[in-house]
């Protein structure tokens, strides 16, 4: 176990004094947040006012809203309930942006549901939230009560605004969550490529330049092959360690400087009758509200480590294979290619799923161990229903068992083809080396 | 110490290793000879436990080689390789540390052989920046470190210039004062001549020599002798008449040779004394034995021209 350590601290200290290690380790975040900033900027919408059709069946707003007029909102009222699918394709309506439904159990289910055609911003949700609540406010007051507003804001219950698309009321086809799952696969099937590369690379060196076979004199072939992979794979968390407190702290960081208003309650009041703010605010996008508020991270990072593990080991073994049984380095790239093809096939799985969840076909490639990783990380950004949750920890166990597997066949190929040398690499020699 | 016992080794319905038995005594160098791929290395191989044999076993003190063992032997293989972005000394450290030392104990050592070869000015540099010739001193730093009981060694002076030949060869005669025993797989048959005690010769997989360096010259002897003397040749030539054949002759001045001849009919070296006693003033007389270079070369020959027939 001292040897298995030994090597494998040295595999991290070699990758440690590699400056493109080191390089990876700040660039690498900083051109994902690069591409957050981005994306966040890009689906930005332009649009600068949002028409709002308040539906007020009851007339409980008296078709009014706010004193003043609102910066980039506009409102007009109806005294009738339209429904989602009548709201997003009647031509009356076609102005309208969102809709408010004011019905008569708002006072005691405090239950208010927004419908958008395009989702709206964060601040623009949130002023229209802010100009419903304080409106209901008044009435309440004005009706119910001999408080004044700021008393009765301090007792009163607050409102559950709910967010539709008009659309997809049901939320059937929203894809959001999943994306950030398929992120986070792309990240695993980024990293174990990389690191299975690095795996591949310093086999192949030590069998080229000839110091393997001054360390077969001292280690076995398989302690030799379980530092190595040990000691990359801790690399690999490090950098991802690394990737993970850089890429938080520049969310932060965007938080405070780009978002800043999110969740400081005090600040929307302020905002909105401040109006001076609202242009550029106005700018927001939609994302935010998911990169800050939707995301699970604590069990998404959690499983990430686990299938990132797990998939590191399972690819990592292929790698291995193939640096301990290439004659020459051109010789072995050849076997790069399927590897490479098959994590694309995993990336594509990942694209499925997103699209088209909850079919035979996705279930199946969850529990398959070159394609889980992706799929794995995009159902657990959709969540699992109750009782379902047992596929996620199935899904791990096959994927490490299969590892575990995939590693004693490297072991054998590793142990048997270390120290052939200048022969050419056929499929057939790969097959006869795993059965001595 | 190390006795191999029947070892057989396949690969590909090919023999590379048939029934190969030897044993290396306590303080002795026992010379591995044989060509190209003669199965020397893999021999190597098998008894460092880097491979296994098909057939046969190898024991160290008697009993059957296992891991632990291994810390008592220093191997130098003939394609040695280093770590390029390592220094010498994490390099060195590394290996030590790799064949059970402690850190305090590789260091202590690696102070040690830095200041034995005066190469301690090397001990931050990175071994990319080493010539050939220095990454071989450290390759055979990294192999003695820890003070291995055996040595085996594959073409240890492969590399070098001749003063590195001679550094290297006086260290493996003091291992052997030391009573540490060696095995040299080389091809450079004069440093078998000059430090083997033994040397076994393999071809083909298959054992052909073994014994005394010696030993094995005086069994591939040809009659051959070297006489040397003062004064004429053609006196000498006549006296010898027709019962010696004058092989080959060295002429140091005028009056001085050095003749090599073979005896005909049943002379002996009595019967060539008397005849050129009277004729010449003889300087020295030997029995010429072949170099090991030669008993390598007409052995393997041999072995040719069995298999042809």
């Amino acid at each position: 176990m001292n040897k298995v350590f030994l090597i494998a601290k040295r595999e991290v200290m070699e990758r440690f004094s590699n400056r493109s290690f080191k390089w990876l380790m700040i660039l690498g975040p900083l051109l994902i947040l690069g591409l957050v900033y981005l994306f966040l900027s890009t689906t930005t919408s332009s649009k600068k006012n949002w028409k709002v059709l308040i539906m007020d069946q009851n007339e409980i707003f008296d078709g009014k809203l706010t004193a003043s007029k609102p910066q980039n909102l506009s409102f007009d009222f109806i005294n009738a309930f339209v429904e989602y699918d009548d709201f997003a394709n009647n031509e009356k309506y076609k102005d309208y942006d969102l809709a408010v439904q004011i019905n008569e159990k708002i006072v005691s289910n405090k239950h208010v549901i927004i419908s958008y055609k395009e989702h709206p911003p964060e601040n623009i949700q949130r002023h229209l939230v802010y100009f419903v609540e304080r409106r209901l406010e008044e009435i309440m007051v004005e009706q119910f009560t001999d408080l004044s507003v700021d008393k009765f804001r301090e007792i009163k219950q607050s409102l559950q605004f709910n967010l539709k698309d008009a659309n997809d009321p049901r939320n059937e086809k929203s894809t959001t969550a999943s994306w950030v799952g398929f992120g986070f696969g792309i990240l695993i099937i980024l990293f174990v490529f990389m690191f299975g590369m690095t795996i591949l690379r310093s086999v192949a060196r030590e069998k080229a330049n000839r110091i393997v076979e001054v360390l077969l004199s001292s280690v076995k072939a398989r302690q030799l092959l379980t530092g190595k992979v040990l000691g990359i794979g801790f690399s690999a968390l490090i950098q991802f360690t690394a990737w993970v407190t850089i890429i938080g702290v520049g969310l932060y960081i965007f938080r405070l400087t780009l978002f800043p208003d999110m969740f400081s309650a005090g600040f929307v009041a302020d905002e909105v009758l401040n109006s001076t703010m609202g242009d550029g605010l106005a700018n927001q996008s939609p994302f935010v509200e998911l990169i800050y508020s939707q995301i699970h991270y604590t069990n998404m990072l959690i499983f990430f480590t686990l299938f990132f593990i797990g998939g590191y080991l399972f690819y990592g073994s292929f790698f291995a294979m193939i640096g301990a049984s290439m004659g020459s380095e051109s010789d072995g790239q050849q076997f790069v290619i399927p590897i490479t093809l098959l994590l694309f096939l995993a990336v594509l799985s990942g694209y499925y799923t997103v699209y088209y969840p909850g079919t035979t076909l996705s279930a199946w490639i969850g529990f398959i161990p070159f394609t889980s990783p992706m799929v794995m990380m995009v159902e657990l950004s959709n969540g699992f229903e109750d009782g379902s949750a047992w596929k996620l920890f199935l899904s791990l166990a096959i994927l490490f068992i299969a590892a575990f597997f995939m590693m004693m066949i490297a072991g054998r190929i590793y142990k048997n083809g270390i120290l052939r040398f200048n022969h050419r690499l056929k499929l057939k020699m790969l097959l006869k080396w795993t059965k001595k | 110490m190390i006795t191999v016992e029947n070892i057989s080794k396949y690969y590909n319905r090919q023999t590379i290793l048939y029934d190969i038995s030897f044993s290396l005594k306590k303080g002795e160098i026992l010379g591995l000879l044989g060509p190209n791929g003669a199965g020397k290395t893999t021999l190597m191989r098998i008894i460092n436990q880097i491979i296994p044999a098909d057939k046969g076993h190898v024991t160290y003190d008697g009993k059957l080689i296992q891991e632990k063992h291994l810390l008592e032997i220093g191997y130098l293989p003939e394609e040695r390789g280093l770590y390029q972005s390592m220094t010498v000394e994490k390099h060195i450290i590394y290996l030590g540390r790799l064949r059970g030392m402690s850190p305090v104990d590789a260091k202590q050592q690696l102070d040690y052989w830095l200041d034995k070869f005066n190469i301690q000015a090397w001990r931050k540099k990175r071994i990319e920046e080493l010539s050939k010739g220095m990454a071989q001193k450290i390759q055979f730093i990294c192999t003695v470190l820890h003070a291995p009981s055996v040595l085996i060694l594959d073409e240890p002076f492969s590399g070098f210039d001749p003063i590195n030949i001679e550094l290297i060869r006086q260290e493996l005669l003091e291992f052997k004062k030391k009573g540490h025993s060696i095995i040299i797989s080389t091809h450079n048959m004069n440093s078998v001549e000059e430090i083997c005690d033994r040397a076994i010769l393999i071809n083909e997989g298959q054992k052909l020599l073994e014994g005394t360096i010696h030993d094995l010259r005086e069994q591939n002897k040809e009659g051959l002798y070297k006489i040397s003397f003062i004064g004429n040749m053609i006196a000498f030539a006549n006296a010898l008449w027709a019962g010696y054949e004058i092989v080959d002759k060295e002429i140091h001045s005028n009056d001085s040779f050095t003749i090599y001849l073979k005896m005909r009919k049943e002379n002996e070296i009595n019967d060539l004394l008397n005849a050129v006693i009277g004729q010449v003033k003889i300087t020295g007389v030997e029995t010429v034995l072949p170099s090991m270079e030669k008993v390598f070369v007409k052995t393997i020959n041999a072995q040719k021209e069995l298999i042809s027939e």
